[in-house]
């Protein structure tokens, strides 16, 4: 009895010493896992064009716009872009002034990957994104038929703005997502609060629109559908 | 997640408020002169003259073009006890005169000015804001005339004071 109880415990420690050798070489294997999954710093480049701006443009309004842009993967967390677009406008109020304008506006900002993928899960190229952008639209403008009538003294002057130059500057903040939808074709969309951050003097003559920012007030509101492919 | 919700609920709710055109003109247009009336009174004893603020019994007012014809319209006719009166000056024209009857007593009052545009929006188009260069009165009622602000614009404010 006593030989057969020297047989098990000497069995039972060879397998607990067995036992923990596994564990141990399994432990180390966990650790050096994180470094063979390292991010790499530059992971691909994404050429994407607007659709919401084709479309909304093609539905006959005031104003016109084509845009598109070129975002960068780094680390599948931030994504620096550059957005460059051409946009215009030709309106007439209800009294009958005349508003024209069109020209080229650029876009430059990062967007930032939200959604934290889990240890378990599949790794997914779906994006949860919030960013900002800096805008610049340097553009002339018209504004026609401004009448100015005198009811008191009688009389009228139509005063025309021809060619007037503007340099407008403003920030975005922006929330949207992306997703794949065949290998390497993203689409997604992204709201924008735009905010001026060069404001018209009062009393002078502005623009009613502003290429890349839409129409001329304080703070502004935009949708992006954008269709893109990763290289 | 939870706050990735609302901050969509957020940006969606303010997209589609912004989508509301609106062409009403919302700002204000109203470009007036405006003057008071007062009384001068020179006491000897303390060397001191006292403003006090005058109620006209009856007051009529009327433009003169720069041809000499009366505006057909009255600006105000036989309007009793007013202190304060409101002119609209000449938009094209730099120089606006004004027949100003106190009680019975008749003044030519002429403000030459200069006339700027203002552009407000594409909504309310332009208006006129004027300058006050000079203001010259006969002197049957009135004795003397004080500019107190010189620009004329939608901000209500005294810009003239004329003293009896």
């Amino acid at each position: 009895m006593s030989i057969l109880s020297a047989q098990s415990i000497y069995k039972f420690t060879i397998s607990l010493l067995f036992c923990l050798i596994i564990n141990s070489l399994q432990a180390q294997t966990d650790k050096k896992q994180p470094e063979k999954d390292k991010v790499k710093l530059l992971n691909s480049i994404t050429v994407q064009a607007d659709l919401a701006s084709i479309v909304i443009s093609s539905l006959g309004g005031d104003s016109y716009s084509l845009e598109g842009g070129v975002q960068v993967d780094l680390k599948h967390k931030y994504f620096p872009i550059v957005e460059l677009g051409f946009a215009g406008a030709n309106k007439v109020s209800i009294d009958d002034i005349g508003f024209k304008t069109s020209g080229l506006f650029g876009r430059l900002g990062i967007d930032i990957n939200l959604l934290s993928s889990k240890k378990d899960s599949k790794p997914t190229n779906n994006q949860f994104l919030a960013g900002i952008r800096l805008g610049m639209s340097n553009f002339e403008y018209d504004i026609t038929n401004v009448v100015i009538t005198d009811d008191y003294w009688g009389g009228s002057e139509t005063v025309i703005y021809n060619k007037i130059p503007a340099t407008k500057i403003w920030y975005e903040i922006i929330a949207g997502v992306r997703v794949e939808i065949f290998k390497n074709i993203f689409m997604g969309w992204t709201i924008r609060n735009r905010n001026l951050i060069s404001q018209d003097v009062s009393g002078a003559v502005s623009p009613w629109y502003i290429p890349g920012y839409g129409i001329n007030t304080g703070t502004n509101w935009g949708i992006n559908y954008t269709l893109g492919y990763k290289f | 997640m939870k706050y990735i919700h609302f901050l969509l609920i957020v940006f969606f709710i303010g997209f589609v408020v912004s989508c509301t055109s609106d062409e009403q003109c919302r700002k204000d247009r109203y470009v007036k002169m405006s003057l008071s009336i007062y009384h001068l009174e020179y006491n000897q004893t303390t060397n001191q003259t006292t403003k006090t603020s005058l109620s006209i019994d009856s007051i009529t007012v009327r433009g003169l073009t720069t041809e000499g014809l009366n505006v057909d319209s009255i600006l105000y006719n036989n309007q009793k006890k007013l202190n304060k009166l409101e002119f609209p000056l000449n938009k094209f024209v730099p120089e606006s005169k004004f027949v100003v009857t106190f009680n019975n007593t008749r003044d030519t009052i002429t403000i030459l000015h200069q006339n700027i545009n203002e552009f407000l929006s594409l909504e309310c188009g332009c208006l006129k804001v004027h300058s006050i260069d000079t203001v010259l009165t006969t002197n049957h009622y009135v004795d003397s005339v004080k500019i107190i602000n010189h620009n004329v614009n939608t901000i209500s404010t005294e810009h003239l004071q004329i003293y009896n």
